[in-house]
């Protein structure tokens, strides 16, 4: 999918008007040295990623605390990603697997709160998988928009 | 930072590129009244070396509280632009980087949605950079001398590199002797160049050359303890007794002529030898041994039959005792090696006739156990030899890989023994042959042995005995099998385990030392200041022992440099001992062991030289008592608001 043939605004507008009255916030948070290093390559490719993405940098995906996620969704966000390393690739040896366990928490912690799982999203996408990064966001932002 | 202050905001068109794509007047117009008071600069390329230059001028004159650049990846010129701040007086920390070359108008079609999204960004990192707080690198001396933890090929070639360079060397090995595996094989592959003659200047040099003040070997001695980190390490060494006095003993070996006790010679893997004695002829330091199993004396029985020989009074020494060293360091080498799996499989075990390499190389040898006759059990000569390669290796029931050694070592052993028995036939069955090199070529062509391919030792079968012992393959392939040598796979060195697991190392499927990069890392570990050298690192021959020890050193004096200062990243966790409440949850998680435990007070302590900056325990810290500097929670928070107004 290159960045031409992406009309997630256009179809989804078509679709559901109401929708299209409110941007959507989607807050991803990126590893440095895989996920982030992904999403350069993504725009290296000149792959689509839709822009409600707003991407904040951290050093480790093992440095995202759940609390800053809660807070993401209680300030208005209509979706958040973790992305990490791969299992084994950590930079910083298993950060990411600290990503995960969180991960796993917050899936079953998050709907008791009123905020539907499907709105919150871990996974990993290595330095290399530009076209992963694109295809996670875009449906990602797509799956926001069926929900809004 | 006070309201009144301004934040200079630098907005790159990065030669029309972001551009295309991002207006940088509608960006500025909507975010005019950000209480960060953003002071706008628009340039055309500002990475460039002209460009830079007016910006330093331009950030001196304006004197902005902090700095927001919002061109590419941080990835490509962070590093970039945190200098300009510092060449414009500015704390290169004050910086926040918005990657919207990458990130936005590359992968954005709309040139709306991507001006949008640029401005969204900036504002984050506009509220973000308020928050920064100014750091500075702290600069802390390193110990240049470097332990080395090993003494065969590769770890003497690392501490002779060293030691050349004039650095102080502790050479750490847990034999009675140095040299290694090859020092005890007679010939070497691929120029049948003798063992010994090639090592023994190299082990003199060592113990007696130019060199040998800057290098402390410790024999009979293993590492139990390595505290620090990189520039700072402390081992504890442990050295057995040796019951000599190394001071006196003159290496005549008159003790052990007359020594009544016997041991196992284990370095032979074959016959005998004086509870005092070395291993073989030639083995250095030229310094007898005592065992303390074998030694009458040290069982307890009356014995004076070596101190009675001795010509100088006092060189045994049995009050000897164990010795505990401490060692400084900057760096360590390890070159701990490999070893050939010993256990046979269960088709040779209890066979009479069967060698495994090491020892085979040692018939071979003129030092050896036999004075490199090849010889039966029984003392004569063999009919026929059957050498069965991959014994144990690309075998899943063993190890999977390719012990990657024995190809070539096996056409020497064909070639050895055809030359030392005439006549003998000499078979090598193989499941898989690699002999690469151009110096290889000529022992390939002139392979003295049959070659049979075989499927694995689960088809073999082992008929009959004596003279008329075959194996016989699984496609019916008959190998007369007098005298059987196994390659058994190649396997960590003793060693290796016990320091990967003192030093928390990473180690392969295979159980060797993981590099920090396979290929472009090789002989060094993740963790900084520990380098690999030789067959730790994975099955390898002499050569690349050497030319990894050389490596391996060359890379401790790069890192260690006299005179350099270890520049530490102040982009560390933090832990607020007023705020922390003992929990001991952040001790557990660390995956450098960066946190240690204050007894006194009760609190949690990051050691910033050992911190990589991940923030894994300032997340999991359920009393925020770890701010992780430069990705603060308040950073994090206000560059969350930031993309969420």
């Amino acid at each position: 999918m290159t960045c031409q043939s992406l009309p997630v605004a256009k179809t989804v507008a078509a679709k559901s008007p109401a929708a299209s009255d409110r941007a959507l916030k989607v807050v991803a948070f990126l590893c440095n040295w895989c996920s982030y290093a992904g999403a350069d390559k993504a725009g290296s490719n000149q792959l689509a990623v839709p822009p409600e993405v707003s991407v904040i940098r951290v050093m480790c995906s093992g440095r995202v605390e759940p609390t800053l996620i809660l807070e993401a969704f209680e300030k208005g966000a209509d979706g958040v990603m973790v992305l990490a390393c791969h299992p084994g690739d950590c930079h910083y040896k298993e950060g990411n697997l600290r990503a995960f366990c969180r991960a796993e928490l917050l899936e079953r912690m998050l709907p008791q709160l009123g905020v539907p799982a499907e709105r919150y999203r871990f996974d990993y996408v290595s330095a290399a998988e530009a076209d992963k990064f694109s295809q996670l966001t875009g449906a990602f932002v797509a799956k926001l928009r069926a929900l809004a | 930072m006070s309201t009144q202050e301004k934040t200079a905001v630098i907005l790159c068109a990065c030669s029309g590129i972001i551009t295309e794509r991002i207006d940088w007047g509608k960006v500025q117009a909507l975010l005019a009244s950000h209480p960060g008071r953003p002071l706008f600069k628009v340039d055309q390329l500002a990475c460039g070396a002209d460009n830079l230059e007016e910006l330093a001028v331009w950030l001196t004159a304006e004197k902005p509280a902090r700095v927001v650049v919002a061109a590419c990846s941080p990835r490509e010129h962070e590093t970039t632009f945190r200098r300009l701040l510092s060449d414009a007086g500015l704390n290169p920390y004050f910086l926040q980087f918005v990657n919207v070359r990458e990130q936005v108008s590359w992968v954005t079609c709309d040139p709306q949605a991507a001006t949008a999204k640029a401005a969204r960004l900036i504002h984050a990192a506009l509220n973000r950079v308020s928050r920064h707080e100014a750091l500075s690198e702290r600069s802390v001396p390193v110990i240049t001398d470097v332990a080395v933890i090993g003494a065969g090929p590769a770890g003497m070639q690392a501490a002779l590199t060293l030691a050349r360079a004039g650095r102080q060397v502790t050479l750490i090995e847990k034999e009675p002797v140095i040299g290694g595996l090859p020092v005890r094989f007679e010939e070497l592959f691929p120029n049948l160049e003798c063992g010994p003659c090639l090592l023994e200047p190299i082990m003199g040099e060592l113990l007696h050359g130019p060199e040998s003040a800057r290098v402390n070997l410790l024999t009979l001695s293993e590492v139990t303890q390595v505290k620090g980190s990189f520039g700072n390490w402390t081992l504890s060494v442990a050295q057995k007794p040796r019951y000599v006095n190394a001071e006196l003993c003159i290496g005549c070996m008159m003790c052990a002529a007359v020594c009544p006790a016997r041991r196992p010679n284990r370095w032979n893997g074959a016959g005998e030898m004086a509870a005092v004695d070395v291993p073989f002829a030639g083995a250095l330091p030229n310094l007898p041994q005592v065992d303390e199993a074998a030694c009458l004396r040290l069982k307890g029985e009356t014995c004076e039959a070596c101190t009675a020989e001795c010509p100088v009074e006092g060189s045994l020494d049995f009050d000897d005792l164990p010795r505990e060293y401490t060692v400084q360091a900057g760096a360590v080498v390890i070159a701990t090696g490999a070893v050939e799996r010993q256990e046979l499989p269960p088709l040779f075990a209890g066979l009479a006739d069967v060698r495994t390499a090491y020892g085979f190389e040692r018939l071979l040898a003129m030092n050896g156990p036999t004075g490199g006759e090849l010889t039966l059990d029984r003392g004569a000569a063999p009919g026929s030899l059957a050498i069965v390669q991959c014994a144990g290796s690309l075998d899943p029931e063993e190890i999977p890989y390719c012990s990657g050694t024995c190809c070539r070592a096996a056409l020497k052993y064909a070639h050895l023994a055809a030359s030392k028995v005439e006549g003998l036939a000499v078979t090598r069955l193989v499941r898989e042959q690699s002999v690469p090199g151009v110096d290889a070529r000529r022992q390939l062509e002139n392979d003295h042995a049959r070659v049979v391919r075989y499927g694995g030792l689960a088809g073999l079968k082992v008929e009959g005995d004596g003279a008329g012992r075959r194996i016989v393959t699984h496609d019916g392939s008959v190998v007369p099998a007098e005298l059987i040598l196994l390659c058994r796979p190649v396997v960590p060195g003793e060693g290796t385990a016990s320091l990967a697991e003192l030093l928390e190392l990473d180690r392969d499927q295979g159980g060797f030392l993981a590099p920090l990069h396979p290929l472009s890392g090789s002989c060094e570990a993740a963790l900084k200041g520990i380098f690999l050298a030789g067959s730790c690192r994975g099955p390898a021959d002499v050569r690349e022992a050497f030319a990894t020890g050389t490596a391996a050193a060359g890379l401790a004096l790069s890192e260690l440099v006299v005179g350099r200062d270890l520049v530490i990243d102040p982009q560390v966790a933090v832990v607020d001992a007023e705020r922390c409440a003992g929990c001991r949850t952040c001790l557990t998680l660390c995956p450098y062991k960066a946190i240690s435990w204050h007894a006194v007070d009760k609190v949690a302590e990051v050691s910033d030289l050992l911190c990589r900056g991940c923030g894994t325990c300032v997340a999991a810290c359920p009393a925020g008592a770890i701010t992780g500097r430069g990705f603060s929670r308040d950073m994090l928070r206000a560059e969350l608001t930031g993309v969420l107004s």
